[in-house]
């Protein structure tokens, strides 16, 4: 009897559990690093929030391009998702870029480089984060 | 550059600037020891440079 009314409870705290981790993933993926900090680990939110905030400061001011929605092509949809990896910070990297993209140097090719690597590191961090939740290794 | 941020960087530089940041990135994601995670940046931003200036390397022969 004990085992059939402990049994049910155990799927409601994985549900509740499960809740969480997505939160703390979608937190770290709104601001960068913030899915490590609201679990304590200082370490890895403060490397994620500045390994991004740095690359979209250099990315922008290499004059990088900071995709839009309103791309023209499947590579402009492509990059338009990996900025926007970056959470808040592609809203301050489009108020960042005041003199528009500049990729007909290798810097600004650069730039939109970093740009995207930034959303993509972001995303791999709110997944790690997602993951420290569930209760996996992390 | 006016009315705003400009950073003019070689490709040597960026190279750098990328690889640092993105050890550092991995090195404490992946690692929870800082020893651990001392390795891990140095050893990946070896091989960051070591794989860009070997590939760099690579296409010199078709850059003219």
């Amino acid at each position: 009897m004990a085992d059939e009314t402990a049994a049910p409870a155990a799927p409601a705290q994985d549900s509740r559990r499960e809740g969480i981790a997505l939160a703390v993933g979608v937190a770290g993926w709104i601001v960068p690093g913030l899915g490590h900090a609201l679990q304590k680990m200082w370490g890895r939110a403060a490397a994620t929030f500045l390994t991004v905030g740095v690359l979209v400061i250099l990315g922008t001011g290499m004059r990088g391009n900071v995709f839009s929605s309103s791309g023209n092509d499947a590579f402009d949809a492509l990059g338009f998702l990996a900025d926007l990896g970056t959470g808040t910070f592609y809203l301050a990297a489009r108020s960042l870029e005041s003199n528009g993209a500049d990729v007909s140097h290798a810097g600004g090719d650069y730039g939109t480089r970093f740009l995207a690597t930034a959303g993509v590191l972001n995303l791999l961090s709110a997944l790690h984060a997602y993951e420290a939740a569930r209760g996996r290794k992390a | 550059m006016s009315g705003g941020m400009g950073f003019k960087l070689s490709h040597l530089q960026s190279l750098l600037l990328f690889a640092v940041l993105i050890s550092i990135a991995f090195g404490f994601l992946s690692r929870r020891r800082p020893i651990d995670r001392l390795k891990y940046i140095v050893w990946s931003l070896f091989l960051f440079l070591l794989i860009g200036v070997g590939i760099g390397w690579a296409m010199y022969p078709f850059s003219r």
